[in-house]
């Protein structure tokens, strides 16, 4: 990397920190702002971080299995390298949503979980994903990494609309709130959760990137170790 | 399809010679069976009696992934995975033959299983002997297909012993929930429901296919 690369590159991290940054005050300044629920109270609030979560994880663990199918298709090793960052980013988000769930649920259901489709479905993934990253770390070599993650990412997405069959089968009774429709948020609501959902793709971008400038510098010194081990011989 | 043939045979003789597989998955599903009795002894009634079919599969699933475990184990001594590879046949063949090696032998041990399961829980199976073994054999090919495709990942990680369970049984959950629903039915009110067994059809059809489409993937090296 050249040194105008690298005052370009951090220029650019000093404009998204900045721009990410200004995203969340404006998030969490209208989250404050918001209307308290007549219903549920206070607690309702935790909707603005944990549905914007959901989108991140989701958005992740999708695009997981889209890389690790286009690395199969090309064998470049930089839609791996994308494949491993959305993996990781995506189980960040899920921990966030697994995390943020369980503490509105006992304030309004008064338990911490419940056996619910949706619930029953995250936490599957989350666990899918979980193992898919201690894979790729307990398996040498990269190009072998590559190839098993991909698969399992793969077979990991194909067992969602079965896991979906399987719960409902099974019973599990769906009390999780329904998709957010038009009209079913209240007055007032509907910009912070929109901001929420904007800083929630904004920070998945931002924290993408940054992971994957770490994954080439990785690899850029892999191959520089390489070189100057052949040079030596 | 000789390919098939072929490792499916080499398994098979393999394993009657040693039976080191079978004895240790037998030997494992009984201790299972026994643990789950102590630690789980059912009661009298109906409602006390509602989680037994459910820990005979716990039993079934935990000697299937000890028994998956060693499916590719042997074929690490004297490089015989790469010479599989190198074989000019369509891996997904190979994959079919190593799959029914360990399905044929789960079958044998998820039957011993019941017998000890029968004993130990006071059941009477006869009955329904038949479309349990049924139940067992659509259970088996779920777990068997997705857990030799994953046996062939494990095996060439660290911590093998531990990767495969951590890999397979996030993923088993819709074989686990369609048989653990048809044997509950079966073994509480004598009926085989049609929805749990679709959904083990689907899930059988779903992971043969994923599994042998991506094997060839699995032992490119």
């Amino acid at each position: 990397m050249t040194n105008e690369e690298l005052s370009r590159n951090s220029s650019l991290l000093r404009s998204s920190t900045i721009g990410l940054g200004v995203c969340a005050l404006l998030w969490a300044w209208f989250v404050w702002r918001a209307p308290i629920d007549s219903m549920q109270g206070p607690i309702q609030k935790i909707l603005y971080v944990h549905v914007p979560c959901v989108l991140g994880a989701y958005l992740g663990f999708a695009l997981t299995a889209a890389s690790g199918a286009l690395y199969l298709w090309r064998r470049d090793e930089r839609w791996d390298r994308l494949a491993a960052a959305c993996a990781e980013v995506g189980v960040f988000f899920c921990t966030l949503v697994l995390l943020t769930g369980p503490i509105w649920a006992k304030g309004t259901w008064g338990r911490w979980w419940t056996w619910d489709l949706r619930l029953t479905l995250t936490l599957l993934l989350y666990l899918v994903y979980v193992s898919y990253l201690l894979l790729r770390s307990f398996t040498e070599g990269s190009e072998r990494a590559a190839r098993f993650g991909a698969v399992y990412a793969i077979a990991g997405l194909a067992v969602v609309p079965l896991n979906y069959f399987a719960i409902d089968l099974a019973g599990g009774r769906t009390v999780h709130p329904e998709n957010l429709g038009r009209g079913s948020l209240g007055a007032g609501m509907g910009l912070p959760l929109a901001l929420g959902m904007l800083t929630a793709v904004m920070a998945f971008a931002y924290l993408l990137v940054r992971r994957l400038e770490v994954s080439e510098l990785r690899a850029a010194l892999d191959r520089a170790q390489a070189d100057a081990a052949r040079s030596e011989m | 399809m000789n390919a098939l043939l072929a490792v499916l045979w080499k398994d098979l003789v393999s394993e009657w010679r040693s039976r080191d597989r079978l004895v240790a998955m037998g030997v494992f599903a009984l201790l299972v069976v026994v643990v789950l009795y102590l630690a789980a002894p059912p009661g009298a009634g109906p409602e006390a009696r509602a989680h037994v079919p459910g820990l005979l599969w716990v039993a079934y699933l935990f000697a299937g992934v000890l028994g998956l475990n060693r499916a590719f184990a042997t074929e690490l001594e004297n490089e015989a995975l790469s010479l599989l590879a190198l074989a000019p046949v369509e891996r997904g063949f190979i994959f079919l033959g190593k799959a029914l090696a360990s399905f044929a032998l789960l079958l044998v041990v998820e039957a011993a299983t019941a017998v000890a399961f029968a004993l130990a829980f006071d059941l009477d199976l006869w009955p329904v002997a038949g479309r349990l073994a049924l139940v067992a054999a659509l259970g088996a090919a779920g777990l068997c297909s997705l857990g030799t495709l994953f046996s062939a990942i494990a095996v060439r990680t660290q911590y093998r012993e531990v990767m495969l369970p951590l890999l397979l049984l996030p993923l088993l959950v819709p074989v686990l929930l369609g048989a653990v629903r048809a044997t509950n039915a079966l073994l509480l009110e004598g009926t085989l429901p049609w929805p749990a067994l679709q959904l083990l059809l689907v899930t059988d059809g779903v992971f043969g296919i994923v599994s042998f489409l991506t094997f060839e993937v699995v032992l490119d090296e």
